[in-house]
Parts: C-alpha cells; sequence; structure tokens
C-alpha cells in the first residue's frame, strides 16, 4: 500500500508558521468568566521552554532542520517526553495549527530512521509489536481469556472469522491484556448481548492497532499492521457481512478513522464499512430509547475526556486552493467527530448518578500522561500527571472518575493509587452496562 | 531560515554549580533546550545562552546571581519571551534565568485593590483570579500566556492605559535581587515587610528597575494596582479617513477622561490578519477605525458617558472632519476590547498571513506628532511591500501617546525578514526626528535612541548601571549603551 506520511522536512514551511508567541502554554478562555489552567503535561513536570507545548516542540524541530541539534541521547529523550495529546495544539491559532502532533511525530519518525529512538523502554515496545502483533508481549492466546464468563454463561461471543456477523467488535490490546482494564471488554460484550446484537470477534487472529507504534516514530511497523488490519478488515466486509467496526479503545478508534485514512487505499479498503467508537454507536440506541436504565447507579462521578476521542478527531478546515484566504491557511476548526456531549448526554441519563464537571475540559481537557507512549517510556512521570488529574477530580466533589478509553483508565488509577485516592476508574460502558 | 545562534562556552563546573542552588531538574546545559531559547517572535537574530536555570525561590535566584556576578558571567532573565523586541535573546551567551516557576500569586487584597505577584504569573492566571474578586488589572494585547510583572517593568501598555497610565505606572512596590545577589525592596514593602500598596510617597527607587529591559535586577515580588469591573460595557467606534482627523477625535474625546481604552488603527492592523504583502485597501472603507471603550457602574453613568461622547462627535463633525459611527471588524473589535485575547495572543491577527515573525516601529509619541509621522511610515512600509498596519492611543487622557506599527514577515526567508527589519529601523528613525521615543527597543532600536540622547543622560544611564550592575552580567548590551 501506498501511504502519505509526512516527514520532517516535508513540514519544513509549516513549521516556519510557528512565531514562538507561547499562546500554547496555556489553556485559557476569555469567558467571562475567565478560564485558565496548565495543558502541558511535558511542561507542568519538565518546564523549560523546549519541554513546553507546541512552541518548545516546534523549536526542536527548527534545530533538527537548521542541523544546529543533533539527536544526542538526551535531545531524544525530550522528543519523547510529550504525551502528544494536543493540547498545546487546541491554543494556536496560526496556520501551522492543524499539523502540531503530525510535526511532534515526524521528529520521532526521523529519530527512529536515524537509529536514535523510540526510547530504550520504548524499544520493547516496537520488540513486542514483531514478536506478539501486540506491545503488551501477551501471547495470541490470552487474547480471548475475557470471554471466558461469557462461555460459563452459555452466551459464548462468536468468533467472526468461523461464524459471520455484521458487526465486528475490535477488542484493542489494552481491553484484552491489561488486566486491570478487562472490564472494559466484558461490560462492552454484555451491553451487546443485552440488546440481542448479532457481533462477533477476531479473537486470537486480532492484531493491535499499530496506535502505539505510531506514537512512538515506528511508521514501519504501524504500516505492517494496519495494512494487515484493513485488508481484513475489506476480506471481513466481502466474505463475512461486516458493516460495521465498533471499538472500545481511543487509540484504536484513532487510528483507524485517521492514522489509516494516510492509505492511499484507505477508502477502498474501508468501503461499506462504519468505524465507531462503542460510546458512539450506544449513542443511537440511547436516542431511540432503546437502552433501557433499570438499575440505579448512586454515585458523584466526574467525567475525562480523553484526547484521542475529542481533541485529536477535531477536523480542520484548510484553505488548499487559496480561495479563501491563501494556499495553506488555517480557516477553522469542526468538532463534528469529538465525543463531548454523547457520553456526558449518556452519564447523566443513568438513575442515580450526579455528575460534576472538571475545571479543564472538552478541548481544553488535561491528558492522563499516558499518551504517545508516556506510559511505557517514562511510567513514573505517567502516574505523577495521573495523580494531578485525579485531584482535580477530586475536586469537584467526584468519588469516582469514567472515561471511554482504557489507556486513559489504566493510567488515571495508577494516578490515584499515586495520590492516595480512592477515586476509581470506570468507562463509560461499565456504568451503562450496570444500569441495564 | 534562521542564522547559526552563537556557539556555547559552557563550562561543565559552572552547570555543576547551578545544578547545585536549583537541583538537577532545573538546570542544564543541554543545547536542545538551551535552542529553544535562542530566538522570539522578532527579527532578533538567534543566539545561545550558555545555561538555562529555573529558579523556584527568592535565595534561588539570589545564589545564582552572586555566583554569576562572581563567576561575571551574563544573565538574561526570562518570563515567558513573549515580547517583540528581542529582549530575552541573551546578546553575549551566559545563563538564562527562567522565572516561570516562580508564578504565584501571593495576596489579592480586595479591600484595598492591590495585587502581590511573583514573576511568572501569567495574564491568564492572574485574570482568572481577579475575575472571582470583580476586580481586573489593566491585560495587554499579548498572549495570555505573557508575564504580567515583566510587561510592567518594560513599560508595556493595556486595556485600562487610556485612563491609568502604562503598567508601569500601576507597580505599587517591588521586591529585587541585584546583580550582586543583594535583596532590595522598593515601595511600601522596604519600610512594612507586609506592606505593598504604594511606591510613594518614597523617593522614586523602582524606576531604577522600570524600563530597563532587565538590565539592573531581577525582580522576584511585585506589588500591582487592580481595579474594579463595572458592569456596563459601552465601546464608542468611528471611523474617519485620514490620522489629523482621527487624531483630532482622540484628543477631543480624551480631555474628558472617560475611556479606558481609546486607541486609533488604520485599516490595515483592523484586518485579522494584517495582510501581508501589503495590499492597497478597498477604495470604500476607511483609512482610520477607533474603539473607546467605557465602563460604567449604572446606565445612568452610561448615558452620561454616552452624552460627552455624543457631544464631542458633533463638535468633530461641525469642524468638517471626515468622522463617521462605525462598525468596527467584529473580530478585531474582540481581539482588542476581550481581554486578555487569544486572537491578539496567538499573533493570529498579526502575522498569521505572514509567517512567522512579527516586530515594530513601537514608540512614545505625542498626540499632535502622529500625522506626519503615519505619513512618512506608510511611504516607508509600502514601498518595502509592507502593511502600514498603525495603531495610535491616549494614555492617561491626552498626556501622552502611543504610536507603533505591527510588521510581520515571513520568518523563513531572511531577505524578507531584513526587509522588514530595515523598514522597522527607517521608521524609528523618523519617529525619533520628531520627538517620540521607542519603546520596548531591541538593540537596533537602542542605539539609534542612544546616538541622539543627551550626553548627560547617556552618562547618567551609565553610572546607574555601573552602580547596581558593576560587572555588567545583566542582560548585557540590551541598553546599546
Amino acid at each position: 500500500m501506498k501511504w502519505d506520511i509526512p516527514t520532517l522536512e516535508e513540514l519544513e514551511d509549516v513549521i516556519w508558521k510557528c512565531t514562538a508567541c507561547g499562546n500554547c502554554k496555556t489553556a485559557y478562555e476569555y469567558g467571562p468568566p475567565p478560564k485558565n489552567g496548565e495543558i502541558c503535561p511535558a511542561g507542568v513536570e519538565f518546564g523549560f521552554d523546549g519541554n513546553m507545548a507546541s512552541k518548545g516542540k516546534i523549536a526542536f524541530a527548527r534545530g533538527i532542520l537548521d542541523g544546529e541539534l543533533e539527536f544526542t541521547e538526551e535531545f531524544v529523550d525530550a522528543i519523547y517526553k510529550c504525551t502528544v495529546c494536543g493540547g498545546c495544539q487546541n491554543q494556536c491559532e496560526l496556520d501551522h495549527k492543524p499539523f502540531i502532533p503530525e510535526i511532534i511525530e515526524a521528529m520521532r519518525r526521523k529519530a527512529v530512521a536515524d537509529g536514535a529512538g523510540p526510547m530504550p523502554s520504548q524499544k520493547v515496545i516496537a520488540q513486542s509489536m514483531r514478536s506478539f502483533n501486540n506491545p503488551y508481549q501477551g501471547p495470541r492466546r490470552v487474547r480471548t481469556d475475557w470471554t471466558r464468563p461469557f462461555k460459563k454463561a452459555k452466551k459464548p461471543i462468536k468468533n467472526i472469522m468461523k461464524e459471520d456477523a455484521p458487526i465486528l467488535y475490535y477488542v484493542g490490546c489494552t481491553g484484552a491484556f491489561n488486566l486491570p482494564v478487562r472490564n472494559l471488554p466484558v461490560a462492552t460484550a454484555s451491553i451487546f448481548q443485552k440488546l440481542g446484537l448479532d457481533f462477533g470477534i477476531l479473537g486470537e487472529n486480532e492484531i493491535c492497532c499499530g496506535s502505539t507504534a505510531m506514537r512512538l516514530g515506528d511508521v514501519t511497523e504501524f504500516q505492517r499492521v494496519a495494512e494487515t488490519n484493513l485488508k481484513t478488515f475489506k476480506d471481513l466486509h466481502d466474505n463475512h457481512g461486516v458493516k460495521t467496526i465498533i471499538t472500545s479503545c481511543a487509540g484504536c478508534y484513532r487510528a483507524i478513522k485517521k492514522d489509516y485514512s494516510m492509505s492511499h487505499e484507505y477508502d477502498e479498503m474501508l468501503d461499506g464499512i462504519e468505524v465507531i467508537h462503542t460510546t458512539d454507536f450506544l449513542y443511537n440506541y440511547f436516542k431511540e430509547g432503546k437502552l433501557e436504565f433499570k438499575n440505579e447507579v448512586p454515585w458523584k462521578v466526574t467525567y475525562h475526556d480523553p484526547c484521542h476521542t475529542g481533541r485529536h478527531l477535531l477536523e480542520y478546515d484548510i484553505d488548499k486552493d487559496g480561495s479563501q484566504q491563501w494556499v495553506g491557511s488555517y480557516l477553522g476548526k469542526r468538532e463534528d467527530n469529538c465525543l463531548y456531549d454523547i457520553p456526558r448526554d449518556m452519564l447523566k441519563a443513568i438513575p442515580g448518578i450526579d455528575f460534576r464537571e472538571m475545571e479543564r475540559s472538552r478541548n481544553n481537557s488535561y491528558c492522563c500522561g499516558g499518551g504517545g507512549g508516556v506510559m511505557t517510556g517514562y511510567g513514573d512521570w505517567a502516574a505523577k500527571n495521573a495523580g494531578l488529574r485525579i485531584e482535580e477530580g477530586m475536586d469537584t466533589g467526584a468519588e469516582h472518575m469514567v472515561s471511554i478509553c482504557p489507556f486513559c483508565h489504566y493510567n488515571l488509577n495508577e494516578g490515584a493509587k499515586r495520590v492516595k485516592s480512592d477515586m476509581k476508574l470506570y468507562d463509560l460502558v461499565e456504568l451503562l452496562d450496570m444500569a441495564l | 531560515m534562521t542564522e547559526m545562534p552563537k556557539e556555547s562556552a559552557v563550562d561543565a563546573a559552572v552547570t555543576k554549580k547551578l545544578v547545585e542552588i536549583v537541583g538537577e531538574a532545573n538546570a542544564t546545559d543541554y543545547k536542545h533546550i538551551r535552542y529553544a531559547y535562542s530566538y522570539d517572535l522578532s527579527f532578533v537574530k538567534a543566539k545561545l545562552p550558555d545555561y538555562v536555570v529555573m529558579p523556584t525561590c527568592v535565595e534561588q535566584v539570589q545564589a545564582i546571581m552572586k555566583l554569576a556576578n562572581e563567576l561575571k558571567i551574563p544573565v538574561t532573565p526570562f518570563t515567558a519571551g513573549s515580547n517583540i523586541g528581542g529582549l530575552c535573546i541573551p546578546e553575549d551567551g551566559g545563563i538564562l534565568l527562567d522565572m516561570k516557576r516562580m508564578n504565584k500569586i501571593i495576596r489579592i487584597d480586595e479591600e484595598s485593590h492591590y495585587a502581590i505577584i511573583e514573576p511568572g504569573v501569567s495574564h491568564a492566571k492572574l485574570a482568572s483570579a481577579l475575575y472571582k474578586f470583580g476586580l481586573r488589572w489593566s491585560w495587554p494585547v499579548g498572549p495570555p500566556s505573557g508575564s504580567v510583572s515583566s510587561n510592567a517593568l518594560c513599560h508595556g501598555i493595556g486595556g485600562l492605559s487610556g485612563r491609568y497610565g502604562l503598567n508601569s505606572e500601576e507597580i505599587t512596590s517591588m521586591e529585587v535581587v541585584l546583580p550582586s545577589g543583594e535583596l532590595v525592596r522598593v515601595g511600601s514593602c522596604a519600610i512594612q515587610e507586609d506592606a505593598w500598596h504604594s511606591c510613594m510617597p518614597l523617593p522614586r527607587v523602582d524606576g531604577l528597575f522600570t524600563g530597563w529591559l532587565g538590565t539592573t535586577g531581577i525582580v522576584t515580588k511585585m506589588g500591582v494596582r487592580i481595579h474594579p469591573i463595572p458592569p456596563i460595557l459601552k465601546v464608542f467606534t468611528t471611523s474617519t479617513e485620514k490620522l489629523g482627523h482621527m487624531g483630532s477625535y482622540l484628543r477631543n474625546l480624551g480631555n474628558y477622561e472617560i475611556c479606558d481604552d481609546l486607541t486609533g488603527v488604520s485599516w490595515w492592523l483592523s484586518q485579522v490578519p494584517i495582510p501581508y504583502p501589503y495590499k492597497p485597501k478597498p477604495a470604500d472603507a476607511p483609512e482610520w477605525v477607533s474603539f473607546a471603550t467605557t465602563f460604567s457602574w449604572t446606565e445612568k453613568e452610561k448615558e452620561a458617558r454616552e452624552e460627552i461622547w455624543k457631544m464631542v462627535f458633533d463638535e468633530e463633525v461641525k469642524k468638517g472632519t471626515s468622522l463617521k459611527e462605525t462598525v468596527y471588524p467584529p473580530e478585531a473589535l474582540k481581539a482588542r476590547t476581550e481581554l486578555p485575547s487569544q486572537i491578539v495572543g496567538s499573533t493570529k491577527n498579526y502575522t498569521k498571513q505572514a509567517g512567522g515573525g512579527i516586530s515594530w516601529p513601537g514608540t512614545f509619541t505625542p498626540l499632535n506628532k502622529w500625522e506626519p509621522i503615519y505619513d512618512e511610515w506608510k511611504k516607508i512600509l509600502i514601498a518595502r511591500n509592507l502593511s502600514p498596519a498603525v495603531r495610535v492611543t491616549n494614555y492617561r487622557g491626552v498626556h501622552y501617546g502611543m504610536l507603533r506599527a505591527m510588521i510581520p514577515f515571513p520568518k523563513q526567508d531572511p531577505v524578507a525578514t531584513e526587509n522588514a527589519r530595515m523598514g522597522i529601523v527607517e521608521c524609528l528613525r523618523v519617529d525619533l526626528d520628531h520627538g517620540g521615543v521607542p519603546y520596548k527597543p531591541p538593540v537596533d532600536f537602542g542605539l539609534e535612541i542612544n546616538k541622539r540622547a543627551h550626553p548627560g543622560y547617556v552618562s547618567l544611564l551609565k553610572q546607574v548601571k555601573n552602580m547596581l550592575d558593576p560587572n555588567d552580567i545583566m542582560n548585557r548590551g540590551k541598553l546599546a549603551l
């Protein structure tokens, strides 16, 4: 397959659009009342301007392109000390705005291509991807461990390679292999069964979406799994009747919707298939009144917006032919794909839920600290940052925090332990399943 | 492309000593970290510091300054680096002292209307905190992440300057670390530890630190006057065909001292973004538009302001000027009246089209000199294919005025950058010839200022500088002495 994944050199013109004004360093809204908050986890932790927000990362990119900065161990370390959360991107208003995460990842791709990246602790991921097709060094057979309760209850889940179904539930590696998060696929499948949906899973044949590899700059590994997945999806559509792919992992969702779209064959391979996040999928049932909540969940909860289902899904309008402003001008952003209201609407509709909003939310949500390979490369910092987010949640008076990303889920739980908080993380589907 | 930054003179022994003072996490000589401090928004050439240090308390600042003074290492103070005059680019390497970790709002005195802040407090942070008390500061048209104290120290302006003057005039007290490391205080806090309300009636030694571009000391705490937010906002917007007519209106209205901000901008500056390269304004568009921001506590007070404004408007029309009521371009108006603003903060309105670079001839110029200078500027800038994106503003009624042009340029292109720099310096010379004075000047401007200065003034500057900083370590070279 052919891919349009830009190199750092190809992004040079947009890199020079940054003024270094530093507007990206803080999440600010005029209001009134005015709102202000830290937005860059790396800036909060490391503080130097180079570490902070897109201003710092663009400086790194310029330095590489200028030939002034070489990939020393410390420099590569600084490049990977970024959650690529897009919080800085949300503050920017200049023409490089749509490309900010791409610029950061293009630096990583260059570091990997030059043999300098990723960080040693992250190389385990690449090795695991090659050996196990997942970043957790998990044997294939473990992928279906979460389905045991269903077998036991004599409600087995279809293996879609053996039994056709219109819906593929693409579980994702984190839900399948990461024990503390395993309740996510269980609750998802439980809801699907309660709704009487005809769905199946790839089971032991599922392989990683490639999101982690892409975030780390390992474009070769990303392309390998992405191409395999795209071919699998096409085969499932053509030969097994799959029309919908549901993912309950924000990372998988972002990868399939956005990263895969850089393939020239994307439209052809996914022709006739809708890719949708569980939350979005269930919302259709919710709107039609088909989610009948029978049980109360009498909890005070707050909601954490994952970057992958939030600002990473912003769509940017760019003047491609110069007919509106000038060629390459950033014209505006659209939130249509961002899952902001949907999870909140469903959460608030659960009987007994007392919803509390955190100060930083939606586009200005503060990253949990686990993205961009940080949870693997810098676990201690990831948990420390997650602790800050947990404290923000506690400030609302909430007892529990809800999210829709298994990565955030795991990391925020680690953060809660770090700050010795009783706050526990739940995926939205867990609460929905409890209420149904 | 930028020019190659100055190669470093890093001494590992100095790094070690700095680490001993602030800890490993807050001091470094890594080149990638230094590189990020080597340039800013302006045309000023990139130059590398040798070390970057982030102190977290006054004692650490003192220890750093003592070390730097002993070893005669230059020190460049930095808070956000969002000025457009290259003020935080080290001219001679040395220590880049990044103050962002000292960012506490120590006190908001809602009764006596002052706040005590550390240097890393941003406009966004203070705005959010003050609003809870119904209070405000004179927010500048800069990034919300910019530093309140640095803006004030460098004679920055804001949305209340029409009424109260420069933000430096709002400073009530300061704690300062001198280049020797000695801790001093100016204003009421010098007499009573906990009194931060006023620089008067003491000798105005706060002037040893304001307007000196960080060349005389490190301000570690600052008291600033803060003001209540009246609930009723009324913005009067007008247009004229000529700056002379606009100036007449602004002077007339300024006499009544009813506006928080009284500003006129040329058509090019009222566009978001400023057109780059220059393009002629549409024939049917007025060349000047203005906004006059007023706040009132009651409807009656607002009506009284409206009455005054109407009287002034009628007087100006009777004079035969081209003054009209107009609709100010909405996004530009929002950018200048809803402060702090991300529209200006992100430089969207300044340099989005040009890309990468923005700088200015920013000057204090008496109101009656605006028009002849603008006419010259327009010729200079258009000849260089740059938009004459000019702003004029009254300070403290009509006591003095600001005249400046925002000049965007594509920083990727060194020829275009130099073209902008040359245009700006030429504009500066014209302004100086008419009695204006540049503010927050890059070294290029400083040289022009000092060339024309009274010899006694330059001598006095040198004496004061030598008294406070005998080893010339503080922001070396920035005064162009």
